[in-house]
């Protein structure tokens, strides 16, 4: 689903690489964790992955499309099947929970009943629909990241990226939401997620790769 | 095909709503732009108009030494009516004259009391066809009747017309000056405002491009409300001209060019209207296009 080859990311020139010779094969329906400290090129790697940067070398494959040679006018078809979860959420705070959801359907010029349905059964997903029209501001941390979670699978996404989106959130609650990414998983979803909370990994054990420095320490598959 | 309109229009509409201080900002921006244009425009609009008007009106007067005999005046007259450029030749006679000055005097003609006929000159009064109303041609006109020694004088206007068009030349590069430097400050002003709106909408537009919104998906809606923000700036300022016009400007050009009523004196004709309605949508466009390049890239 997922291939790198000798992928190479500098910001600026001199700098030192966020990411360096980095090789990596994602199979489709894998779960996969991103991990390594602060800096180490986690949000890099994933922005690689949804086109918000271009790689200085090497390649990148998803779904068997060379995303490192397509123009920009291809980026949002592949965005289109890319769920991205953040650590900040980023909701729209002027509009409601069921606006937020419905927001990528009306993007890719859903009909309106199509929508209202599909993000009902997406908000019910993740336990949200009885708020259908609260507006972000008016939920708890957790539930907020829920209904982005529900924004990011209401596509039906191939692939699934979340940075650290339980970085906010107290254990318990980052226990909910990752149960939310296994059923998504469980449903086919390709899910990158990075984190660095190792209490997580010991509890899940799934495959896990780590960076450092922007480059790739460790690969592992339990 | 009816959804995608109306969702489009409810963008719109969601978007002003959210910001209607900068909206007003920029629809007010394109008003007193515009309103001004469209003052300046109809004071030159309507000197040309009538200075074209005068020069219609050009005719020849040739002044003569003394009055001829009427065997010699109807042989000039003769070679004169040939002449391709001439239309018609009246001969005014000395006691002719002075009573068309009298009768210009008015009230004050007594002052002539005891002058008689000898003080005016007599004149022929050629009038050129229409094709043939211009100063190049009544002064080819006038060439050839140099050479006749009893024509003393020649007017034909042509240094008041001279100075005049010199004039209107100089209010007409004013006014295209003017005109190019109120569009760019408009311009400047509007795109700073929508890019005020699209600052203060940033997280939607990321959001809407991490959800894979095409880039004119993005676009659109702010390309509609500049236009709909030009739109409206023109049709205030049509409305601002217009009050400018009736209330000052028509006697303000009735006075200046002494022109008798107002019935000359007009507004902008409906094909200019129409211009001034697009020149407000291009604003709006152009404003939105350029502060949406340095927002929307995907
Ligand atoms: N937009 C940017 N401009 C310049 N440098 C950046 C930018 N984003 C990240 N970096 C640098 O790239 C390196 C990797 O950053 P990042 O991928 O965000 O790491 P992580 O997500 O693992 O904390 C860091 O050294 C960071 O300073
Ligand atoms: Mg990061």
């Amino acid at each position: 689903m997922i291939q790198l080859y000798n992928v190479c990311k500098t910001y600026q020139k001199d700098a030192a690489s966020a990411l360096h010779n980095l090789n990596l094969k994602i199979a489709k329906g894998d779960f996969v964790y991103i991990t390594g400290p602060s800096g180490a090129g986690k949000s890099t790697l994933l922005k690689l992955l949804y086109c918000a940067e271009k790689p200085n070398r090497g390649q990148i494959l998803v779904n068997g499309k060379n995303i490192t040679r397509m123009g920009s006018s291809h980026v949002p078809q592949l965005r289109r099947h890319t769920g991205i979860v953040f650590q900040d959420f980023k909701l729209l705070e002027s509009r409601t929970l069921f606006e937020n959801v419905a927001f990528p359907l009306e993007v890719q010029g859903k009909k309106r009943f199509e929508i209202s349905n599909k993000v009902y059964q997406t908000l019910k997903h993740v336990g949200l629909h009885g708020k259908l029209h609260k507006y972000p501001l008016q939920l708890s941390g957790g539930e907020q990241q829920r209904v982005a979670i529900a924004r990011a699978l209401v596509v039906d996404p191939l692939i699934l990226l979340a940075d650290e989106p339980t970085g906010n959130l107290d254990l318990e609650v980052t226990l909910e939401i990752f149960e939310l990414f296994k059923k998504a998983n469980a449903r086919g979803t390709t899910v990158l997620l990075a984190t660095h909370d190792q209490e997580l990994i010991r509890r899940f054990p799934r495959r896990a790769i780590a960076l450092e420095n922007g480059q790739l320490v460790y690969d592992h598959t339990p | 095909m009816l959804d995608p309109l109306i969702y489009l229009f409810r963008r719109v509409f969601r978007n002003i709503r959210q910001s209607p201080v900068l909206c007003s900002a920029a629809v007010g921006t394109v008003a007193v732009a515009l309103t001004i244009l469209a003052f300046f425009s109809l004071i030159v609009i309507n000197v040309q108009s009538l200075a074209a008007h005068w020069s219609e009106e050009i005719q020849i007067v040739a002044y003569l030494e003394r009055e001829p005999s009427p065997a010699r005046l109807k042989q000039w007259r003769a070679s004169i009516e040939e002449m391709p450029e001439v239309a018609a030749v009246l001969y005014v006679d000395q006691q002719e004259a002075l009573r068309r000055f009298k009768s210009r005097l008015g009230s004050d003609s007594d002052l002539l009391e005891g002058f008689g006929a000898e003080i005016l000159p007599a004149s022929l009064e050629i009038s050129l066809r229409e094709q043939y109303r211009t100063r190049e041609s009544a002064e080819t006109v006038v060439g050839r009747l140099r050479h006749n020694p009893e024509l003393a004088e020649f007017n034909y206007g042509q240094d008041w017309l001279e100075r005049f068009e010199a004039f209107l030349e100089l209010l007409r590069f004013g006014a295209v000056v003017l005109g190019i430097f109120l569009l760019f400050a408009a311009l400047f002003i509007v795109a700073n405002t929508i890019k005020l709106t699209l600052y203060a909408r940033r997280d939607e537009l990321e959001i809407m491009a991490l959800v894979g919104a095409t880039s004119w998906f993005i676009k659109i809606p702010f390309l509609l409300e500049g236009a709909l923000q030009g739109a409206l700036g023109a049709l205030l300022a049509l409305i601002g001209a217009l009050a400018l016009f009736q209330l000052f400007l028509r006697q303000g050009l009735v006075a200046l060019l002494s022109v008798s009523g107002g019935d000359q004196v007009v507004f902008l004709v409906w094909q200019q209207q129409l211009m001034l309605v697009c020149t407000g949508i291009l604003l709006g466009l152009v404003g939105s296009v350029l502060s949406l390049r340095k927002f929307v890239r995907i």
